[in-house]
Order: structure tokens, then C-alpha cells, then sequence
């Protein structure tokens, strides 16, 4: 099997980081369209971001504004006995 | 909500403390969201987003209103993070698989005596597998890759956040999405 040159896989990137002048695409997707293992390779990119996408969101304890709010440093305060 | 921020760091900057606790609560989850992926453990990811918050309240006469708010305290948070990662001792890898999928809501959402579905044990295990992965990544690729992807911004914010030119964050998102794919080519 012919190998391909680099340059297809930093074409990739470049598409999926939506940098990739359109001439540059059009020659990547019909290359993608006949050759299996760049396909795959694309493929397999793709399906990574998905996963990495995919991670559901963590929530923070409830209290935390107040947390950091009791945690600041207490020079400030004068302000307030000003107002 | 920008105008309300930008009022607050207003009010902030003059002296009223009281306006900074808008500004937590707007930014909290993403910061978060991004300490959570950075280090991995849930308890971890809330102190240092604790600290982020303290550090942008003290630093805040050196914010200027006019550069993006959001940037600034993305900068502080990312730094905090990658300090904290090259701290560490070597056992806080193993220590972190441990705590791979602690702090996911579904997790804390779970009540002890309620049994999972499968398919949701599984979506589970699969997220604490991803975020194994996430965590396997060299830092300054894992840095590039959560902020693009988890916290979905631009080339160009993740370069002013890094302080990187921006094709050494085109670079590094490449190679860390190269890692990624052989890294999870099997799940």
C-alpha cells in the first residue's frame, strides 16, 4: 500500500480546527473519499473529539459563592462602613 | 450579563467587596468545568477554583476593563492548575485514577440505595474513562484541549488565556488530539 504524505494529516487538523482554505478541503475530502486509511484516521479524530465532548458537566457545592466570599481578605471593609 | 459583569468589576475596582459574589457566581462552573478537567478530582478542582476567585479579587486593580473579563480570570485559573499539576509528587497519577469520575453529576445526583440502570453505569464508566484519558495528557496539551473543547473557546482566546503564539496552540491542540485518538481508538 502507497503511503500518504503528512501533509494530508496536518490537513486534517487544519480542517477540524476550521482553518483549511477551501481549495485545500475540496482535494481532502475526495482524498478522504478513496483512501480507507485516512478516512479512518479522520474517523477516528473525530470520534475522539465526540468522546472528550461527550464528559458531562460536574457540579459545584452549592455554598461556594459564599465560600469564597468569607475567604477574601478583609481590608476592604472600610468602603462599606463609608457608603 | 456582559454589561451586569462589566458593572460589577466597575463597582469592584472602587472598593465595594459585595459586587464581587455576581462575578463568582456568573463564572464559578467554568471554572470549574476547567479545574475539574486540568486536575481531576473534584475536591482538588474546587480549592484551587477557590483560590482563582481570591487571586482575581486581590490582582483586580491590574485587570484592564477594556481586554475580556472572562480571558483574564481563565488565565489565572489555567496557571493555578498547571502549578498545581507540576507540584505534584508522581503517585498523584495514581491517586487521580482513583478519583477518575468523582464530582460527575450524575454521581452526586445518585442516592446510596437507588440502583443504576445499566446503560446509565455504563455512560459512567465510559466518562470516567474519558477523563482518565483527558488526564494522561501532557499538561500543556491538556490545557489546550480542555479549553477548546470542554470550555469551547476560540484559537485566539486560548492563545491570549496561554500567553502563546497562535500556532503553538494550533500545534499543541494537534498533537494532544493526536494523543486522544490513539488514546481512545478502542472505547
Amino acid at each position: 500500500m502507497k503511503k500518504c504524505p503528512d501533509s494530508i494529516v496536518t490537513d486534517i487538523h487544519n480542517y477540524l480546527d476550521g482553518d483549511l482554505e477551501e481549495e485545500k478541503e475540496k482535494l481532502l475530502k475526495s482524498h478522504l473519499q478513496e483512501c480507507t486509511g485516512c478516512y479512518q484516521h479522520f474517523h477516528e479524530l473525530e470520534k475522539a473529539i465526540a468522546l472528550v465532548q461527550s464528559t458531562s458537566h460536574v457540579t459545584l457545592s452549592e455554598d461556594f459563592t459564599n465560600k469564597v466570599m468569607a475567604a477574601l481578605p478583609k481590608e476592604k471593609k472600610t468602603i462599606s462602613v463609608n457608603r | 450579563m456582559e454589561d451586569l459583569i462589566k458593572r460589577r468589576i466597575k463597582q469592584l475596582k472602587k472598593g465595594d467587596q459585595d459586587a464581587f459574589a455576581d462575578i463568582v457566581d456568573f463564572y464559578k462552573d467554568k471554572i470549574y468545568q476547567l479545574c475539574y478537567r486540568m486536575v481531576g478530582n473534584a475536591h482538588e478542582a474546587e480549592d484551587i477554583s477557590q483560590e482563582a476567585f481570591i487571586r482575581a479579587y486581590v490582582n483586580i486593580h491590574s485587570y484592564d476593563l477594556k481586554r475580556k473579563f472572562s480571558t483574564w480570570l481563565y488565565r489565572i485559573a489555567t496557571n493555578l492548575c498547571i502549578d498545581r499539576i507540576r507540584k505534584k509528587k508522581p503517585d498523584y497519577y495514581l491517586d487521580a485514577e482513583v478519583a477518575g469520575t468523582e464530582g460527575l453529576n450524575m454521581y452526586s445526583q445518585v442516592a446510596a440505595d437507588v440502583v443504576l440502570p445499566e446503560d446509565e453505569i455504563e455512560t459512567l464508566e465510559l466518562q470516567g474513562e474519558i477523563q482518565q484519558q483527558i488526564l494522561k495528557l501532557p499538561d500543556k496539551y491538556r490545557s489546550v484541549i480542555v479549553l477548546k473543547y470542554i470550555d469551547e473557546l476560540s484559537l485566539k482566546e486560548i492563545s491570549e488565556i496561554l500567553e502563546l503564539p497562535i500556532n503553538t496552540v494550533k500545534t499543541r491542540i494537534h498533537r494532544g488530539r493526536e494523543a486522544l485518538r490513539k488514546q481512545l481508538r478502542h472505547v
